[in-house]
């Protein structure tokens, strides 16, 4: 077909109405819904960000200034302590950290175990068990981090002391330089169910063939790897690294559990929902930079989701 | 070159649940093209897979030439498998997939090319090189997948019926190329089929095989001329070998009903007195069909139960007192009911014991 004629083909359809009015009525209660609950609160935040607040009524106008507040705020980003790297470094830094590590161990991890998994005998109640991480609430996680770093009744410090470690006893969640990392390892822990499991489901639809055909070719098992199960388990690995950072990114049950509204002392691993929640419902209420604040992590979020939504 | 040995191998699976091989004994001769042929679930790629040492036997021994390989893993072989579903790479084009096997093998990348571009051509899949399985037909995996084999110039070929998923008339066209592949390259070869005609075409030597067995290895001409046992006469030949069952006795077989056939009793003439239940064999091709009775010395008479004219031949089915016999004949005037008289040549009659087994 020329383009001539593509073009007029499109142009001088006929739209069919009555086919597109019974398009409409299908969509309209999905899209309703859409509206009213993602939509209309996006937009909703996006104006009333450039508004000044008292509690929940809508003041004057006052353009950037909620904006620049948030910014500047020590509790958003510290930049002295940042550049020191020291904590708390603020929200929003601390919860890209949180980020660069969680994604890759949890990736890393899922793989490894399923790739252990795959030719195991008990293979389904291992990855039960490991996948039973990600279906636990992860307030819950939050409160079994909190008993696990326990000084007195922990299992990890418990565990300092049977190999002969007493001198790193201590509460690790209280530690301001290294609590975060130990959030870090229980979030890791949980998203690691998830990212087994997609994984394991991705090396099962590999054709066992491929590996054997491979063999014969004289590939041994990390050529195997590397030419044949990596690049036939990549796509996955897009979606588990995109969901991880989504994960982190709205992670908010764990730390309030663990540190309470505060993020642990001194704001050390606070992060982005925390600090949404404690300007929306603490006193005083700055719903002005709460809204600021959803914003930003929308505006890290948003990209990812289109990237998996665009994905097929 | 390479000469292979199977020295009882048995295979179990499950722990012993499922015996897919028991005990095979069985010896390839170097530069041989040899075709197991079975039914569907006989063993037959699991006894591949043991050549390939993808499955290491439970018992038994595999030797390639005098090394003893059974613990070797597929690629101290030096085999080239093709699957029976190709296993392509999926995300590697055609050339990547034909090349990986070199590349694994560490061939410097100007003799890989070399190489490629002979093989591609051999198999007419040089417009190919830059397209992805996925983009290809049936016949066009294939090819590449032997591509992928025949490059790595291995020491032995294990083809999987690798000539199943084709259509009639490119597996006539694939099947003469294979052939000559195969002389041309003279590398051990053991091809797997459950089809008797391909088999028969190509194959120096045939194993039959059942429930995990061999049953016997022949040359196609003498395994037709000459089957060992009733389940390899009834396996090979389309349709069947008619069996008829009956009693020896005096050098003559008889039938019921009366009929009895004379039958060359040159070899066991001492036991002639005694009878023994045997079955009379004989291919439907060799029968000739006669309306009006016959002087003939081997005949066996019944009605005509059908008449399926197939084109260059025609298949009478004649009901022998209960025991239906088919006859394979170019031309024929008879019709359903009609008395006819079945007769055939001594040097075409078999006979076959109790256990199944040829009598001499
Ligand atoms: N990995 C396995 N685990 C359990 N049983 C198996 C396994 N592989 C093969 N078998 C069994 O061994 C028997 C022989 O299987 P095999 O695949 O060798 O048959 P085949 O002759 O190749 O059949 P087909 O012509 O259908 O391909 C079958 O009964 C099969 O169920
Ligand atoms: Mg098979």
């Amino acid at each position: 077909m020329s383009i001539q004629e593509t073009l007029d083909a499109n142009v001088d359809a006929d739209v069919d109405w009555e086919k597109a009015r019974a398009i409409l009525v299908f969509l309209l209660p999905g899209l309703t819904l859409f509206g009213v609950f993602s939509v209309g609160p996006m937009a909703y935040s996006v104006v009333g960000s450039f508004f000044a607040w008292d509690a929940f009524e809508m003041g004057a106008f006052v353009g950037l200034q909620n904006w620049s507040e948030t910014l500047t705020d020590p509790l958003i980003i510290n930049w002295d302590n940042l550049l020191a790297f020291t904590f708390p470094m603020g929200a929003l830094p601390q919860n890209l950290l949180w980020m660069v590590l969680h994604v890759p161990l949890s990736t890393v991890l899922g793989l490894v175990l399923a790739l252990l998994f795959a030719d195991l005998r008990g293979k389904r109640i291992l990855r039960s068990l490991v996948f039973l991480g990600f279906t636990t609430p992860t307030v819950v996680i939050g409160l079994v981090l909190l008993f696990v770093y326990d000084p007195q009744a922990g299992v990890f410090n418990e565990l300092l002391r049977v190999v002969g470690m007493e001198g790193q006893v201590r509460n690790w969640l209280q530690e301001p330089q290294i609590a975060i990392y130990c959030l870090v390892a229980g979030g890791v822990w949980v998203q690691t169910g998830f990212s087994m499991l997609l994984y394991s489901s991705a090396l099962a639809g590999i054709d066992p063939s491929l590996l054997e055909s491979a063999r014969i070719d004289g590939a041994g098992p990390f050529r195997r790897f590397k030419d044949i199960i990596w690049p036939l388990v990549k796509p996955v690995t897009a979606v588990v690294v995109i969901m991880g950072m989504i994960w982190v990114l709205r992670i908010f049950a764990i730390v309030y559990a663990a540190g309470g509204p505060s993020g642990g002392p001194n704001h050390v691993y606070s992060v982005l929902g925390l600090e949404v929640f404690r300007a929306a419902f603490s006193i005083p209420v700055e719903y002005g930079k709460a809204m600021v604040v959803a914003l930003i992590e929308l505006m890290f979020a948003l990209p990812l989701a289109a990237y998996i939504a665009r994905m097929d | 070159m390479t000469h292979i040995s199977l020295q009882g191998v048995t295979k179990y699976f499950e722990g012993g649940d499922i015996v897919a091989n028991d005990s095979i004994d069985l010896e390839v001769e170097d530069g041989e093209f040899l075709v197991l042929l079975g039914p569907s679930g006989c063993g037959k790629t699991t006894a591949l897979r043991l050549v390939a040492g993808l499955e290491h036997p439970s018992e038994g021994d595999i030797h390639f030439d005098d090394e003893r390989v059974t613990d070797h893993s597929p690629s101290d072989r030096n085999v080239a498998m093709v699957f029976q579903n190709y296993a392509l790479y999926p995300h590697m084009t055609v050339r990547e997939n034909i090349e990986y096997p070199l590349k694994i093998r560490d061939v410097p990348p100007e003799e890989r090319d070399e190489r490629i571009e002979e093989t591609t051509e051999l198999l007419h899949i040089e417009d190919l090189l830059d397209k992805k399985p996925a983009e290809l037909s049936g016949g066009q995996r294939q090819r590449t997948s032997l591509a992928r084999a025949i490059v790595r110039k291995p020491a032995v070929f294990l083809l999987d019926e690798p000539l199943s998923n084709l259509d009639a008339k490119l597996r006539m066209e694939m099947r003469t190329e294979l052939k000559r592949l195969q002389d041309e390259l003279d590398v051990t070869t053991i091809y797997v089929t459950h089809n008797q005609e391909e088999a028969m075409s190509m194959g120096d030597r045939i194993a039959v095989m059942n429930q995990g067995t061999v049953r016997q290895v022949a040359e196609p001409e003498e395994l037709y001329n000459r089957p060992r046992t009733t389940w390899v006469a009834q396996f090979i030949g389309s349709p069947p070998m008619n069996l008829i069952g009956g009693t020896k006795r005096n050098g003559t077989v008889e039938l019921a009903e009366g009929t009895s056939v004379p039958v060359d009793a040159s070899s066991d003439s001492g036991s002639d007195t005694d009878s023994a239940p045997v079955s009379l064999g004989v291919r439907p091709e060799d029968f000739s069909v006669h309306g009006d009775s016959t002087d003939a010395d081997r005949a066996i008479t019944g009605t005509v139960e059908t008449v399926e004219p197939l084109g260059e031949f025609t298949i009478v089915n004649v009901d022998v007192d209960g025991t239906s016999v088919k006859a394979k004949v170019p031309t024929t005037g008879v019709e359903r009911g009609d008395r006819v008289h079945l007769t055939f040549e001594n040097h075409d009659a078999y006979l076959y014991d109790e256990r199944g087994e040829l009598l001499p």
